[in-house]
């Protein structure tokens, strides 16, 4: 019987700041143990929990694609015990992972549709790891039309800059970047995230919305999404919880009658409208 | 106490039609014989709800954190003691509070009770001023009520409400010659080693439930230490040593602010002797600054105020 | 199997033959409670009693367990897994309710889907000996939540107190087994037998305490939004005691204890009533307030826990009727619940 609560253990390959406040990192993690990569199969959307012993655990959103073999990728926003913990390791630090856990977004349903992915803030991160999916070689002519829209507070604060950069160069893809607060060099979009919706204005047509975001800014985007004509059904979310077990059994990431980090974190706006109004 | 008790509820009715407060905590009755539970009453039907026994064992002062409204609240002596404190530490301002003091005899303890009935389940209580008629499946016993207070209770030099807006009934006459610190002082003439055995022994019963700090009206912390992650102060299991530590924290933060109306203790689910360690912080705090928490409204706590004059012996 | 029975007389030295071979949990006085510890003698046994303080999920699911210890500054994360005993186990004396709460307690850490290895590492090696109520407690009210004072469910064996004798009657298999092992049991007669029926009738008679659940799950079905809930907890206090005396409450904690390069890793109780349960690091908590988590609360036990395992998760003991410090009772909230 296989112990779900034992971590593997994992190296950080690499560790990059990506804003400027320094507050997020991207660590790049690769097993200790090369066997035990092959059997750690995860899809865009699913989690895994990260451990520094001593210190704790806490569940990160994978950003990294299943496309890139090797490292796994986790961007890590400095908020709390863990976190601080995490952003004080060195390259070349062990920590701790339990996963994949959590359901993945719907790929299946995407095939063949146009993807609308729309980010704020640091919630970007299983969103790159879709995005990353469909823009692969290999996957990209399953799916239509791309439209990425993805804001932050201002340029410094962006993730993923350089990848933003190669990506922004792509014919098939829409890429729309904004800021709230522009700054001397900023050339893309100014203004919150669901007014940059409305602007953009995707069609829902064949087309599946992905949201992920913090709780102001999906606040707000969901009523300009339902507006444009996306149905609940095809507005995909990916919810944030305080998890502790990651299986669903210590009780606390519930809502109404499902654990978000089983059921979820990827949810359909019609789902979560079924389960409560808890969220 | 059902004279008690009309006036209450004629009193509460009054308060709401004439709109003086939009809400009264006080008790009704329990659903277990010798218990009353906290109610929150908003209009002239719902007061009709309210009770006074000697089962409001509570402290409703608890209730006062955080209100915007304007609130009747039904005090016992200790209970007015811990609103002073409140007043005191800005937690709830005088205006706000209108406060319905009733002069009491005291609280019955159940465990004391079922310690003397020896597990015999108590199907119905029936009170009187000075006895308890209790009725099992198969007894029925009549007890002394005075007999079977808290603790807290037989040491009290504040029956009547310290301060009031209205006052249900006649006060009652304070007790004279008590011998508030007896149980402290047999406790502080043991040699350490005992002492210490004694306390861990009380407090390896405990769960963590906390049910002592969240009865404590004075516990109104946004974060208690307990809860704190940078950094941790003490660990979550039931380790001896973080749980000595909730413990020993938690009497001296309450110190110079508790007013020993034993919430604590009653809420205990385990029967820990809580009081052991706030009654000796009580004395040393007498002893210490002279002073005595929630017995009018102009001295300030001691540990939250200082004077050029203070006691500084222990600076050499 | 005949339905067998044993002497109270008798009872000491089987629990004697027990303890030789079984790892024993009974029912024993400490302090001024009732707990379930492990007794090494037969005599050690309290018989007369309601039930204990805690509930005895606290032996398959500890108030702390360690996960696994480790040790850092060699290779890897340096983990070690525990090892758990293999010695039978044998919990005694345990209530019909509490026994329930095991097997509800199963659809968390022992189903189909998931086996939670340190629950069933205890689990698995434990027969379970019940003893009837014959006098239950007026909080008692399992009757209403499917269970009874002679209920069978999750018990190997259940006595049925006589007077002078227990009745036995064998649930399982394990539990025929055990009885054909120990000469203490013999045959019980007529006479014994219908002594066992007065006793069983006239206890479910004893049961004054009910409320209507059958309609419970479809009335929260709809009441998310009520405002009910928003007078529900105003007395809560917010405190443990409901959730840590409950057999069938299981939420729990993770944390990490360390010292220097050694540390284990813990799992722990928790509650939703505290509102750390739910609160993220960004300082957003979806429950915010008592009153979201006094929701929860009830709407976990009598709705979630329905809608996912076709039980409510709570079996009528009391405990948290006898125990919360403001007397916010369960049957007055159900009740409640079915009148809106």
């Amino acid at each position: 019987m296989k112990n779900p609560y034992i971590p593997l253990a994992m190296t950080a390959e690499k560790i990059v700041i990506e804003t400027d406040d320094k507050n997020i990192k991207t660590f790049s993690l690769s097993f200790l143990n090369k066997a035990e990569e092959s059997s750690f199969n995860y899809l865009p959307g699913q989690f895994a929990q990260l451990s520094v012993l001593g210190e704790g655990e806490a569940p990160f959103g994978i950003a990294s694609s299943p496309t890139q073999p090797g490292a796994l990728e986790f961007t890590v926003n400095k908020v709390g015990v863990l976190t601080t913990a995490l952003h004080n390791l060195e390259e070349g630090a062990i920590i701790g992972i339990r996963g994949p856990l959590g359901n993945c977004f719907p790929l299946e349903l995407f095939k063949g549709k146009n993807i609308v992915i729309v980010g704020g803030g640091f919630a970007f991160t299983t969103l790159r790891s879709l995005l990353k999916y469909i823009l692969y070689h290999e996957n990209r002519s399953q799916f239509s039309n791309v439209t990425v829209i993805y804001g932050a507070r201002r340029p410094g604060l962006l993730l993923y800059k350089d990848e933003f950069k190669q990506w922004e160069a792509r014919p098939d893809l829409g890429l729309y970047l904004t800021v709230d607060q522009a700054d001397e060099g900023w050339r893309g979009k100014v203004g919150v995230v669901p007014n940059v919706i409305k602007e953009v204005a995707p069609s829902p047509e064949n087309a599946y919305a992905v949201v992920c975001g913090p709780p102001i800014m999906i606040k707000f985007t969901l009523p300009v999404l339902r507006q444009l004509g996306f149905p609940p059904q095809r507005i995909i979310l990916s919810l944030e919880m305080k998890m502790k077990c990651g299986i669903g059994k210590c009780g606390r990431c519930n809502i109404g009658n499902k654990y978000v980090c089983q059921a979820g974190p990827v949810f359909t706006l019609a789902q979560l409208n079924e389960l409560s109004s808890e969220y | 106490m059902l004279n008690t008790s009309v006036m209450i509820r004629d009193t509460a009715k009054k308060l709401l039609d004439q709109k003086r407060v939009d809400l009264i905590i006080g008790f009704e009755t329990g659903t277990l014989p010798l218990r009353s539970t906290p109610c929150f009453v908003r209009t002239s039907e719902e007061a009709e709800k309210l009770i006074w026994n000697a089962s409001c064992e509570n402290n409703l002062a608890r209730y006062l954190w955080g209100r915007k409204e304007k609130v009747g609240i039904v005090a016992k002596g200790c209970d007015t003691r811990s609103i002073i404190s409140l007043i005191k530490e800005k937690q709830v301002a005088r205006e706000q509070v209108l406060i319905i003091g009733i002069p009491c005899h005291g609280m019955i303890d159940r465990r004391k009770i079922e310690a003397k009935l020896d597990g015999k389940e108590i199907l119905e209580a029936d009170e009187a001023t000075e006895r308890v008629i209790l009725k099992g499946s198969d007894f029925t016993e009549t007890i002394n009520k005075a007999e079977f207070l808290h603790n807290s209770c037989n040491t009290c030099s504040y029956r009547n409400p310290v301060i009031y807006d209205v006052l249900i009934g006649d006060k009652v006459e304070e007790k004279q010659g008590i011998d508030e610190y007896g149980e402290v002082k047999e406790f502080e003439a043991q040699p350490a080693d005992r002492r210490w055995q004694s306390f861990t022994n009380e407090v390896s019963k405990c769960i963590r439930c906390y049910a002592c700090r969240n009865a404590c009206p004075l516990c109104y912390c946004q974060e208690c230490f307990v809860d704190s992650s940078q950094p941790q102060w003490i660990g979550k299991t039931t380790n001896l040593s973080d749980t000595s530590m909730f413990h020993i924290i938690r009497a001296f933060h309450t110190a110079g602010r508790c007013v020993d109306c034993g919430a604590c203790d009653r809420a205990c689910p385990m029967g820990i002797d809580i009081r052991k360690l706030t009654k000796k912080i009580e004395k040393d705090v007498k002893e210490l600054f002279h002073y005595q928490a929630g017995v009018n409204l102009e001295d300030m706590p001691p540990l939250a105020a200082f004077s050029l004059d203070d006691p500084q012996q222990f600076i050499r | 199997m005949k339905e067998m029975k044993i002497a109270k007389s008798e009872l000491a030295r089987f629990l004697d033959s027990l303890i030789s071979e079984y790892k024993v949990f009974a029912p024993v006085k400490q302090g001024g409670f009732i707990a379930f510890q492990e007794i090494h003698s037969g005599s050690e046994v309290l018989l007369d009693y309601v039930n204990s303080k805690k509930p005895p999920k606290e032996i398959f699911f500890p108030q702390s367990e360690v996960l696994f210890n480790y040790r850092l500054g060699g290779e890897g994360l340096g983990i070690e897994e525990p090892t758990f005993e293999d010695k039978p186990m044998v919990i005694f004396g345990i209530r019909p309710c509490d026994a329930r709460s095991l097997v509800i307690f199963d659809n968390i850490f022992n189903s189909q889907e998931y086996k939670d290895v340190y629950y069933t590492a205890k689990r698995e090696r434990t027969l379970v000996m019940a003893i009837g109520c014959n006098q239950p407690s007026s909080t008692c009210f399992c009757t209403s939540l499917g269970g009874g004072p002679f209920s069978t469910d999750g018990s190997d064996l259940l006595l049925i107190d006589i007077d002078q004798e227990y009745v036995v009657q064998a649930v399982t298999d394990r539990g025929k087994q055990l009885v054909k092992k120990h000469s203490q049991f013999r045959e019980a007669g007529r006479r014994s037998l219908s002594l066992m029926r007065k006793v069983t009738q006239r206890a479910s008679t004893l049961i004054k305490s009910k409320v209507e659940t059958g309609e419970t799950k479809k009335k929260l079905d709809g009441m998310f939004e009520d405002p009910f809930w928003d007078w529900l907890h105003e007395k809560c206090l917010g405190c443990a005691v409901c959730t840590y005396l409950c057999p069938t409450c299981h939420c729990f904690d993770i944390a990490d204890e360390t010292l220097d390069q050694m540390g284990r890793r813990v799992r722990i109780w928790d509650t939703c009533s505290f509102p750390l349960f739910t609160l993220e690091a960004s300082g957003v908590n979806p429950r915010p307030t008592g009153k979201e988590r006094m929701r929860q609360r009830v709407m976990h036990k009598f709705k979630y826990f329905v809608d996912n395992h076709n039980v409510a998760a709570c079996v009528g003991c009391g405990r948290c009727i006898k125990d919360c410090p403001v007397n916010l009772d369960i049957r007055t909230v159900l009740n409640s619940i079915l009148n809106r």
